[in-house]
């Protein structure tokens, strides 16, 4: 069944461009996996500003700084295959507004979120219809930040947050075979991005907060061609905001939405497994909690950049209020 | 004002009064008192015929073959554009209802070629061929998007609303109207290798006769597959005329677009394409066709309310009698915001495009009121080719 309510391209579908350079698998050494070249604990930075969509009552736009790689591709390009992706993102908060009519009577603030890519976001064409994991990421998401807001101030009334994924993650190097390295990563730093820019958006938005709640990612690595070159055996490391591009296998990561002030966790989403890799002697740090305390320490990052930008939506609010006066 | 002391719950900050009474707001904007000695403008602070700044960035998102971000003051709208494949294979029927009239087609423009007499007919023809297969194929494949929260009006995650699935279907109806993209940018040929021998060769140059229309056939250069262009607008932020900040967006975007070279790889039966930057192209589109939108603003306040009808001719010549007397009845005010948007019924929507100095009037739309004739009309085009030398400076910067 097509949908009339969109233009639908060729009854027939049509598929994405095969380029040949991928055919020949035996010889892959023309194009690299791209490098890390930040250190372990070393984040991306992030540009969030606030304000950029004046017709909603808050709203931020986050973007993460290009890999070295991508950099690189950007100013020479040679292949039309970019070597990762960075992420951007745009996100607005409309309300407190009235529930609609309809609506059951609530005592507290009833938070809706939506997270959507856009169709050019990922390296296959997404769907103009929610998916799953669209889904899924609304839901982490409103976890993460009911845990923030102080709900009882605004019976009655509603919070939509709706976020724009315009470019995603990768989930793992294009060069990989789909099945080699199979759960989404990249979801989980998009998970990230969204929980820093939503709480930057509601701070814009002026709605009560316990604190600026950010989100970090940080995944247990074993890079064997890292491993390889130092000469020791592979070792699993822990890694602090990861690009899934950049590493071969990713054991498991995590991502945490932490508030500082409070030293909360609100929302907390785990996933793969480490018990199997090869932990060395001194590797005993290397569990779940040394994961957790990583993704911990990536949103305290986070969270710097999140405070210059709330502090300019503030000036911005007080020169505004003060000029209208 | 100070030495009387109003009661201060009467004293209201302009932001409540532009919400309280939008349409009186406005309208003390348009009109001051001769008195004050203060020139029209909008409540917005521009003139009548001023558009919004504008600016445009091209090729800032990693995965589409082409994107564009174009802010038209607080509107932006993001377009990317995606270039997929549709293998003739896969189109129902196509080796019955194409292969054969294509083969004519190049029989005729070989013919032409050697001739060099009805050069101009036949690339006329060639392009109302092509403009049909665009069409016919579904090539172009633009959607826009107004859930991403852009204004509070759009629930986000639900179908679109029916401003979307216009708009959308607005800049489809251009860029067919327009012939923007060039079909042949989008075809993949192949050449089908000859496997005869040489000695057949010579036999069919002997039949000089049919020797044109046989070779026609076999010189065999066959289409494999098309490109088709997903272009996706997300409207991030909508404060008032997204169409042209949409069609703007679109223009840019397409004209950043590369398609990867392709070619019919015959042994694997697939088309597939190479990655080198240096040998993708870029489209070759035809013509810049700029959108500028006006809308009308009336100074009767029920002028909204009443049920359209044609002004009789004493209402129409009490207005001529207003303008003479220097009361302006109603503004025609260019690249609406939200604000003026809803405060008017009438909107004015024209493409235009210059070819040699020349302005080409490619599109005009009129709806929702009677008010502008066709002598404002006249003055609309030339605001729109002003504007139109404007954005190309903007687009060409970028």
């Amino acid at each position: 069944m097509t949908d009339r309510r969109r233009i639908n391209g060729p009854p027939s579908g049509t598929r994405p461009a095969v380029f040949a350079s991928s055919l020949k698998s035996a010889s892959g050494a023309a194009t690299e996996r791209p490098r890390r070249h930040r250190q372990p604990n070393e984040l991306r930075k992030i540009f969030l500003k606030t304000g950029l969509i004046p017709s909603a009552s808050g709203s931020a736009y986050l973007e993460y700084e290009p890999s070295a790689s991508l950099a690189a591709a950007r100013s020479s390009p040679q292949s039309l295959i970019p070597p990762s992706s960075a992420l951007k993102l745009a996100c607005t908060v409309h309300g407190p507004k009235p529930l609609p009519r309809s609506a059951t009577f609530s005592p507290n603030l009833v938070l809706t979120t939506h997270v959507k890519y856009a169709p050019f976001a990922a390296r296959q064409r997404k769907g103009h219809i929610r998916d799953a994991s669209e889904r899924d990421l609304g839901v982490h998401l409103e976890t993460a930040l009911r845990g923030v807001i102080v709900a009882e101030r605004w019976p009655k009334s509603g919070l939509d947050i709706t976020i724009t994924i315009l470019e995603a993650e990768d989930d793992r190097w294009w060069g990989d075979a789909p099945d080699s390295h199979d759960a989404p990563w990249g979801m989980m730093n998009v998970l990230a991005g969204c929980i820093t820019a939503a709480s930057a958006a509601i701070a814009d938005a002026r709605i009560d907060c316990l604190d600026l709640v950010a989100g970090g990612v940080a995944a247990i690595v074993s890079d064997d061609e890292a491993a390889a070159e130092e000469g020791n055996s592979s070792r699993p490391k822990l890694m602090l905001d990861t690009d899934p591009a950049e590493h071969k296998s990713i054991l498991s990561a995590c991502v945490v939405a932490y508030m500082p002030a409070r030293d909360e966790i609100t929302e907390i989403w785990l996933k793969g497994d480490h018990s199997k890799a090869s932990l060395g002697v001194d590797d005993s740090s290397l569990g779940h909690e040394a994961l957790i305390d990583g993704a911990v320490n990536a949103a305290r990052g986070a969270h710097t950049v999140l405070v210059e930008a709330v502090r300019e939506s503030a000036e911005r609010y007080a020169g505004l209020s003060t000029s209208v006066s | 004002m100070a030495s009387s002391a109003p009661p201060p719950a009467l004293t209201l900050p302009p932001s409540q009064f532009a919400r309280l009474q939008p349409h009186a707001y406005l309208l003390a904007h348009l009109s001051p008192p001769a008195s004050s000695n203060q020139p029209s403008l909008r409540a917005n602070g521009r003139q009548p015929a001023q558009f919004r700044p504008t600016s445009a960035n091209t090729g800032s998102l990693t995965h589409t073959n082409g994107s564009a971000v174009v802010r038209v003051g607080d509107t932006t709208a993001v377009c990317g554009v995606r270039a997929e494949l549709l293998p003739t294979s896969d189109i129902a029927a196509w080796s019955v209802s194409h292969a054969s009239p294509d083969a004519r087609k190049r029989q005729q423009s070989t013919t032409t070629t050697t001739t060099t007499t009805t050069k101009n007919d036949g690339t006329d023809a060639d392009a109302a061929a092509e403009e049909s297969q665009i069409q016919d194929l579904h090539l172009l494949v633009p959607n826009l998007s107004l859930s991403t929260g852009c204004a509070p009006g759009f629930v986000p995650g639900a179908p679109p609303s029916a401003l979307a699935q216009s708009l959308s279907h607005q800049i489809l109806g251009l860029l067919h109207s327009t012939r923007l993209v060039r079909a042949e940018d989008l075809r993949v040929w192949y050449q089908v290798p000859t496997f005869a021998g040489e000695e057949e060769m010579e036999v069919d140059a002997d039949a000089d006769a049919e020797g044109e229309g046989r070779k026609g056939k076999n010189d065999g250069k066959e289409i494999k597959a098309f490109w088709v262009l997903y272009i996706d607008v997300m409207i991030v932020s909508l404060a008032g005329n997204a169409f042209d900040a949409a069609w703007a967006a679109v223009l840019a975007a397409l004209r950043d677009t590369r398609l990867p070279r392709a070619w019919w790889d015959a042994d694997n039966e697939m088309v597939v394409c190479s990655e080198a930057v240096a040998e993708a192209t870029r489209l070759s589109l035809r013509g810049l066709p700029v959108a500028s939108s006006f809308c009308v603003f009336e100074a009767d306040a029920a002028a909204g309310w009443r049920a359209v009808i044609v002004p009789d001719a004493a209402e129409e010549k009490m207005i001529e009698e207003d303008q003479r007397r220097g009361m302006q009845r109603r503004w025609v005010l260019a690249d609406p915001d939200g604000y003026e948007e809803g405060l008017s019924q009438e909107r004015v929507c024209l493409v235009v495009d210059k070819e040699m100095g020349k302005t080409v009037i490619v599109k005009m739309e009129k709806n929702g009121g009677w008010a502008v004739d066709g002598r404002e009309l006249k003055q609309l085009v030339d605001i729109a080719a002003e504007r139109w030398e404007s954005v190309k400076q903007i687009l060409e910067l970028c």
